[in-house]
């Protein structure tokens, strides 16, 4: 699928080269440090630090949309926005071909496997005896490919949220969910018990708009190396 | 319930079928006149055919199934491997090089809700039996004249090669698993990965600084200029000897202009060697065209010899086509032709398309019906045959006068694009 941005191009070089370059940042938890990396970049953030409803924020030569962070990686492959913000968490779990280019260093988060301190019945033990462990998570593709890696047999149960919550109401024996501090599991009684992977926020593009529109995406991406390095 | 076509497959009509074989038939009327023929084969191979040829990422992609003796079958999912396959076998007796140009159906198997549609035709060409800097420009210069051919007013080539990063890898004598590492992370284009790659302790600074370079290098005449100063630092400056020889013909014949070298190009195909090319339109998210040099794949089918192709995927071309407002302009039908002689009604039509006429038969119809149907077909004309002459119905529907004799041209001649000429 590609995305039709149509409109106002039609074809001319001059329409296309005077089009504003299209960058996607996530709401959430990576939104107030990409907008300040931005602003450290040099770029116009006018109308970014409080957008109040509006997603999408003309300032100077970018126009900034602003979206769910596990949509991200959709708008960017299919070419909807020319690069964006993203968390490695996502863009793993996504699986989606965009190109990655910079390491922002903010955002660091965890994945880690967790189960219940103090379970009633070791997961070690149920694995022995029913030879699967049941684990409760929202990326479904990473724990998939961490458990095989393992090679331990496990059914996959995929939520949208609370996934401390499984192993207390006896829906999973273990979870797989990210974290920054530790602290929502512990304060569920969760205790960690393996890691998966360690994620940061990277700046990704469009592997077309890297080649059509090269100078503005590497320029812009070697300015936030630059600004994220200081 | 009403019957729906399978998820990413979808019926193509009218309109839009004759615009995409304005499109393709362009198209290749370009390939036809470099002097590449047509061939067409199944749209099933065999399965090992295919984990053979193609390897890697599109061999996941195949549907499969086994057919009653138990073969496991696979329905192609691109073209390359099936025209080699073919080279190998029917052609491999006969004199080369082989110039061979399709317009073919692929099928691709894609997990549901993503939009991908699991159907779309290529149109494409294979240079089998010639390499060096020539056959790469012919097939740079061809995929130029295709795109102009499509109607497109902005569009670029990226052309590159990954024999720089193999040859660096090669004599940077890392371990195996870290050589894949670095391959993977440059064809998924993931350049934080190679960086990090890239700082593996023991490894001399100008490899490290050739494998972060290289891949993201492009530009013109200086991007090629800079890889050599680095791959040299290497001691391979040579794997890069081919892609200028080809970059500096081109040059010659003033064609650099919508082409662009790209290191960054490392297609993820496992058949790909030496040229690797992409077509893009600015604004589209995907490629419009893509292919390259495969030099080994018919090794591995028992019948060496060189071999390069490309091929455009017709329904991103037709997508661009559209966001630029440049979809080909459809001929409208000439006429809608009653009367209420049905036999008069064929007769009058075969002398109308005989004179060159698009012509739909409407026996029994006349009168205000007649220019009813003409419009709704959005014909030029409302036409009666009647007492072995053919006379023009005017709006009201009451006939007005004889077409005459000879027949005059088709009004999509003279009045092109016009439909309310009547």
């Amino acid at each position: 699928m590609i995305a039709r941005r149509g409109g106002t191009d039609r074809g001319s070089d001059r329409a296309l080269a005077g089009r504003p370059l299209r960058v996607a940042l996530p709401k959430g938890s990576l939104y107030a440090d990409s907008v300040a990396l931005f602003a450290a970049a040099g770029c116009d953030v006018t109308g970014l630090a409080d957008p109040g409803r509006q997603l999408t924020v003309r300032a100077g030569d970018i126009e900034y949309i602003i979206g769910k962070p596990t949509d991200i990686p959709i708008y960017v492959a299919y070419g909807a926005v020319d690069a964006a913000i993203a968390g490695k968490d996502v863009l793993l779990e996504s699986a989606l071909d965009v190109v990655e280019l910079v390491d922002l260093g903010f955002g660091a988060c965890r994945f880690v496997v967790a189960e219940p301190e103090d379970a009633e019945r070791p997961v070690a033990g149920i694995y022995r005896h029913l030879g699967v462990i049941r684990v409760a998570t929202k990326y479904p593709r990473i724990t998939e490919a961490h458990y095989a890696e393992r090679g331990l047999q496990v059914e996959i149960v995929k939520l949208s949220g609370n996934i401390e919550l499984a192993p207390l109401i006896g829906l999973a024996d273990q979870v797989v969910d990210i974290t920054a501090t530790g602290r929502t599991l512990s304060e569920n009684r969760l205790r960690i018990v393996d890691e998966v992977l360690a994620s940061t926020a990277r700046f990704v593009a469009n592997p077309v708009s890297l080649k059509t529109d090269a100078l503005r995406v590497t320029g812009l991406a070697s300015a936030l190396a630059a600004a994220a390095a200081r | 319930m009403r019957p729906m076509t399978p998820r990413g497959f979808r019926d193509v009509l009218f309109a839009e079928a004759r615009e995409r074989e304005i499109v393709a038939g362009a198209v290749s009327e370009v390939f036809a006149s470099w002097g590449y023929d047509p061939v067409d084969t199944p749209v099933v191979e065999e399965d090992s055919t295919l984990a053979r040829g193609a390897g890697g990422e599109l061999e996941r992609a195949a549907f499969r199934f086994f057919d009653l003796d138990g073969s496991l079958l696979a329905l192609r999912p691109e073209m390359t491997v099936p025209i080699a396959r073919v080279a190998a076998s029917r052609l491999a007796d006969g004199p080369g090089p082989h110039r061979i140009r399709y317009v073919a159906p692929v099928f691709r198997e894609h997990a549901s809700l993503r939009g991908q549609a699991r159907q779309f035709t290529q149109v494409g060409v294979e240079f089998i039996g010639a390499s060096g800097p020539a056959a790469d420009a012919e097939i740079v210069l061809m995929l130029l004249g295709a795109l102009a051919a499509t109607g497109l007013s902005s569009y670029l080539v990226g052309i590159g090669t990954g024999e720089v990063l193999r040859a660096v890898l090669d004599r940077a004598e890392g371990p195996a698993d870290w050589q894949d590492a670095v391959i993977a992370a440059a064809q998924g284009r993931n350049l934080v990965e190679l960086d990090v790659l890239a700082d593996r302790a023991g490894l001399d600074p100008e490899f490290a600084l050739a494998l972060r370079e290289v891949p993201r290098l492009g530009g013109g005449a200086e991007a090629l200029e800079r890889c050599r100063e680095l791959a040299a630092a290497c001691g391979c400056e040579h794997s890069l000897d081919g892609l200028s020889a080809t970059w500096r013909l081109l040059d010659a014949l003033g064609e650099t202009d919508r082409v662009r070298i790209d290191f960054g190009i490392m297609r993820s195909f496992a058949y790909y060697t030496g040229m690797q090319l992409e077509a893009y339109a600015p604004g589209l998210g995907l490629p419009l065209a893509g292919g390259g040099r495969y030099d080994r794949l018919l090794g591995a089918f028992g019948a060496p010899a060189p071999a390069a192709g490309f091929a455009l995927g017709l329904e991103r071309v037709m997508i661009a086509l559209a966001e630029e407002g440049r979809t080909p302009h459809l001929e409208p039908l000439d006429a809608v032709l009653g009367g209420h002689d049905a036999a008069a009604v064929l007769a009058a039509a075969a002398r109308l398309r005989a004179a060159g006429w698009r012509v739909r038969v409407a026996p029994g119809v006349a009168g205000i019906a007649l220019v009813r149907e003409a419009d709704e077909a959005a014909a030029a004309e409302a036409l009666l045959a009647e007492a072995g002459t053919v006379v023009r119905v005017d709006r009201a529907g009451e006939v007005a006068v004889p077409l005459g004799d000879p027949l005059p041209v088709p009004p999509r001649r003279t009045w092109a694009g016009r439909g309310e000429a009547r």
